[in-house]
């Protein structure tokens, strides 16, 4: 039986979806929004952990004391911004990757790539960890577990936050999933297509993004 | 069969991990699956106990508690501010005035200004696109070769790497188990030298080739001898005053140590120039030149930035760490002031730096566990015996692991270098009694080629995305200038990864550039002071570096807290040491 293509052309007019893809696509557009507000919340708290630390240490320099609570505020604040822009990360495609064989391959392969790497890797993956972790959490929940250090924080939401993280990189990873199988079946248009275009008008900042580096 | 498995297991789970990767998956994911999936064979084959995934939870709380990673996004955040808040055009502007009078002129400016950036922040991306965007066209406009402008401007942006405040030496300084103040103080002169280097390479260019490099005509500077006489000469002159200034300064004040000296009297001579220049300004400019003044008002916030992190930190008042904080908010402070920053661009800083802390804090995780089960089976000691066995002791092994770090270069990032090729060198150089601040600053200044590589160097792509790729009319001249081709881009790098591999063999030649962060007595630190590193026999200690390390952050938490795990994870390392 032929495969119908991957509609790698957004003009084209796409397939009609079978009623089971249909309703996975809709649990993929949810999941994604559910990242995407999860995503652009949590990197307000960078912005709060750099004051944190940056009055931390001139308080400390002034005052000549500071709390262990701050310190560990900072950790905190770093923590929930990583785990919680987990799924919003791959949802943008920001996980880097080597992509020197990558894209000298067609883009079926690509997409069955994706498919493989998701099912194999990043579902077991995601899955084993939150599994193990979750009871560490509960652990430090029902012993009201406390950092050691004089004044220190609360330790169990911190233990929720890693569960947490890898759920959403669960969730994000079946999205990814169903949409790479749905651009495989041409009842979606290829996100590819349009992240060339958007390369071709972006700015500064959007540069800055990918870069991401160093 | 399964005899064959047993003995080669690291191998194998070694040359898996290339193939996973190269398959083009996302790094951090084909890292961990690897690590669960050679996990779960090391089971089967009763080379591992089950045990050994309950420390997954464990690795990752290390990252979490690993408050040197914070400076990741504290610097990337400070370098996106810094991008948008227009100081690298104003310094580029007024730095290019000022040396474009003589033959190669705008290059030196680049040189100069890029190394000034680097000493800001840590971010290659922000220093490459300023520059490309501003004196790309100008050095273009004037006839530079396409070859050598592109080369000199993306070399120089890679600065930002080695020049500290950088976060390939945080990174290398967590990965090597080492104090980033001592990293810091050991690139300053290797990240001083290889920007003279490029100098060097730019006068010899204008000495063989000068139509590559030519000066800038009078009408293309503005600034230069419009009042009170020569420009250059009012600038020469205030230097030598606010020199003379920092040093009667050093001279009378008690310092504690040589670096805050050094900071403080630099600070002052900065300050009495900045003073001369506002008050020539107020007095409508009778004693300075405008070009004298510009160029004072235009280098004092990136200075002041550097004193705020660098300055601090070397001060002992903020750790590496809260340095990268306090850039930021400075940044922040500096953008606002100068009304570039608007709540959307403040949102698109925020929105890309939380993109990057994942996605390097991810690489991070899939190696630590991929390390889990990678050391487990021995791994570590199949590498350490592969490196240490390596003929001619110390001087085979650097050769040996540059060359090694220079071609992986070319297809991984230097995030991946660090988090999972760093690991497994470290252990080894250590043994062989190579420092590993030297050795850190010297894989740190190999890695600037994996930013300068053809054709995946980041800051090619970088450049490449901003310089034009089709013909278009110069805004002053009118007249139509070739695009600038993606060759034109690779040619210019090569002598360029050329001068910063010659960089690496002066490093290994003259390791005293970098020991000098010995001389620096160790300051009291508020936050150092508390680390407390767990005493452990030398076997132990070896795994638990091999184990990815604790961070120093998690050994305090460690101390007082989190023993249980600690314990547990020694438990767990004992099972495996057993095996």
């Amino acid at each position: 039986m032929p495969h119908p293509a991957p509609n790698t052309n957004p003009t084209r007019p796409l397939n009609a979806a079978p009623p089971l893809l249909a309703g996975l696509m809709k649990v993929s557009a949810g999941i994604d929004a559910i990242n995407d507000r999860i995503g652009r919340s949590a990197y307000w708290l960078i912005l709060v952990a750099v004051l944190v630390s940056a009055g931390n240490a001139a308080i400390r320099y002034l005052v000549g004391d500071s709390s262990n609570a701050w310190l560990e505020l900072q950790w905190y604040l770093f923590s929930a911004v990583f785990l919680l822009c987990a799924g919003y990360t791959l949802l943008h495609h920001q996980h880097v990757k080597i992509d020197i064989v990558y894209l000298r391959l067609s883009r079926r392969t690509q997409l069955w790539i994706d498919i493989g790497g998701t099912v194999l890797f990043l579902l077991p993956m995601a899955f084993i960890v939150m599994w193990l972790s979750w009871p560490v959490f509960v652990d430090a929940f029902k012993s009201g577990e406390v950092s050691g250090n004089t004044g220190g924080l609360t330790l169990w939401w911190a233990r929720l936050l890693v569960p947490v993280g890898f759920l959403l990189l669960l969730l994000q990873g079946i999205s990814e999933l169903i949409k790479r199988i749905a651009i495989l079946c041409g009842v979606l248009p290829d996100f590819a297509a349009a992240d060339d275009v958007a390369d071709d008008v972006s700015d500064n900042a959007d540069h800055a993004a990918k870069a991401l580096p160093p | 069969m399964t005899t064959f498995l047993i003995h080669n297991i690291a191998p194998l789970m070694f040359f898996g991990l290339i193939f996973f990767m190269l398959l083009g998956y996302p790094v951090a994911f084909a890292l961990a699956a690897n690590g669960i999936f050679f996990g779960l064979v090391g089971i089967e084959l009763g080379l591992l106990q089950l045990s050994l995934f309950q420390a997954l939870p464990d690795r990752i709380w290390g990252v979490m508690s690993n408050e040197t990673l914070l400076a990741v996004p504290f610097f990337t955040f400070m370098g996106l501010l810094l991008e948008r808040s227009g100081m690298a055009e104003d310094l580029l502007d007024t730095i290019g005035q000022l040396f474009g009078g003589m033959r190669g002129g705008l290059a030196f400016a680049v040189i100069f200004v890029g190394a000034l950036l680097a000493a800001t922040t840590g971010v290659v991306a922000a220093s490459v696109i300023s520059m490309g965007l501003i004196s790309l066209p100008i050095m273009l406009r004037h006839g530079y070769d396409r070859r050598l402008a592109t080369g000199v401007i993306a070399a120089s942006g890679t600065l930002a790497q080695i020049i500290p405040p950088s976060l390939v030496l945080i990174i290398m300084a967590d990965q090597l188990r080492q104090s980033v103040g001592d990293m810091y103080a050991g690139a300053i002169i290797p990240g001083l030298v290889l920007a003279g280097l490029y100098a060097l390479y730019v006068l010899l260019v204008t000495w063989l080739r000068p139509q590559w490099a030519p000066a800038l005509p009078i009408e293309a500077r503005q600034l230069n001898g419009t009042d009170a006489g020569s420009g250059t000469m009012s600038l020469l002159v205030l230097f030598v005053i606010a020199s003379i200034c920092a040093i009667v300064f050093a001279q009378t004040y008690q310092a504690r140590a040589l670096d805050e000296l050094l900071v403080l009297s630099i600070g002052f001579g900065v300050a009495v120039a900045y003073v001369l220049a506002l008050l020539n300004r107020l007095l409508k400019g009778g004693l300075l030149s405008t070009l004298t003044e510009k160029v004072t008002f235009v280098l004092v916030p990136p200075l002041a930035l550097i004193f705020l992190v660098l300055g601090t930190i070397f001060l002992g008042v903020a750790t590496p760490t809260e340095g990268g904080a306090m850039g930021a908010t400075g940044a922040l402070v500096m953008a606002m002031a100068r009304r570039r920053l608007n709540f959307a661009r403040l949102k698109e800083a925020m929105d890309s730096t939380a993109k990057l802390t994942t996605f390097v804090v991810f690489i991070l995780i899939g190696a630590r566990i991929f390390s889990l089960t990678f050391y487990g089976v021995n791994g570590h000691v199949w590498v350490e015996e592969l490196l240490t066995n390596l003929p001619g002791g110390q001087t085979g092994f650097l050769i040996t692991v540059n060359l090694l770090v220079f071609f992986l270069a070319f297809f991984l990032d230097y995030f991946e270098l660090a988090f999972i090729i760093v690991p497994l060198l470290a252990p080894a150089a250590d043994k062989l009694g190579i420092d590993l601040v030297w050795f850190g600053v010297l894989l740190a200044v190999n890695m600037q080629t994996s930013f300068m590589h053809p054709p995946f160097g980041f800051a090619l792509f970088y450049l490449r995305s901003v310089a034009p790729v089709k013909a278009y009319v110069d805004r002053v001249t009118k007249k139509t200038m070739a695009p600038v081709t993606t060759g034109q881009i690779y040619w210019g790098a090569i002598p360029f990864v050329v001068i910063q591999l010659i960089m690496v063999a002066l490093v290994i030649a003259f390791p005293q550039m970098v020991m000098v962060y010995k001389d620096a007595p160790a300051k009291p630190n508020p936050k150092t002071m508390e680390i407390f590193i767990p005493p452990m026999d030398a076997p132990d200690d070896d795994l638990t570096r091999a184990f990815g390390g604790v961070s120093d952050r998690s050994a305090i938490v460690d101390k007082s807290g989190k023993s249980r795990e600690e314990r547990a994870a020694e438990d767990i390392e004992k099972q495996l040491r057993g095996k």
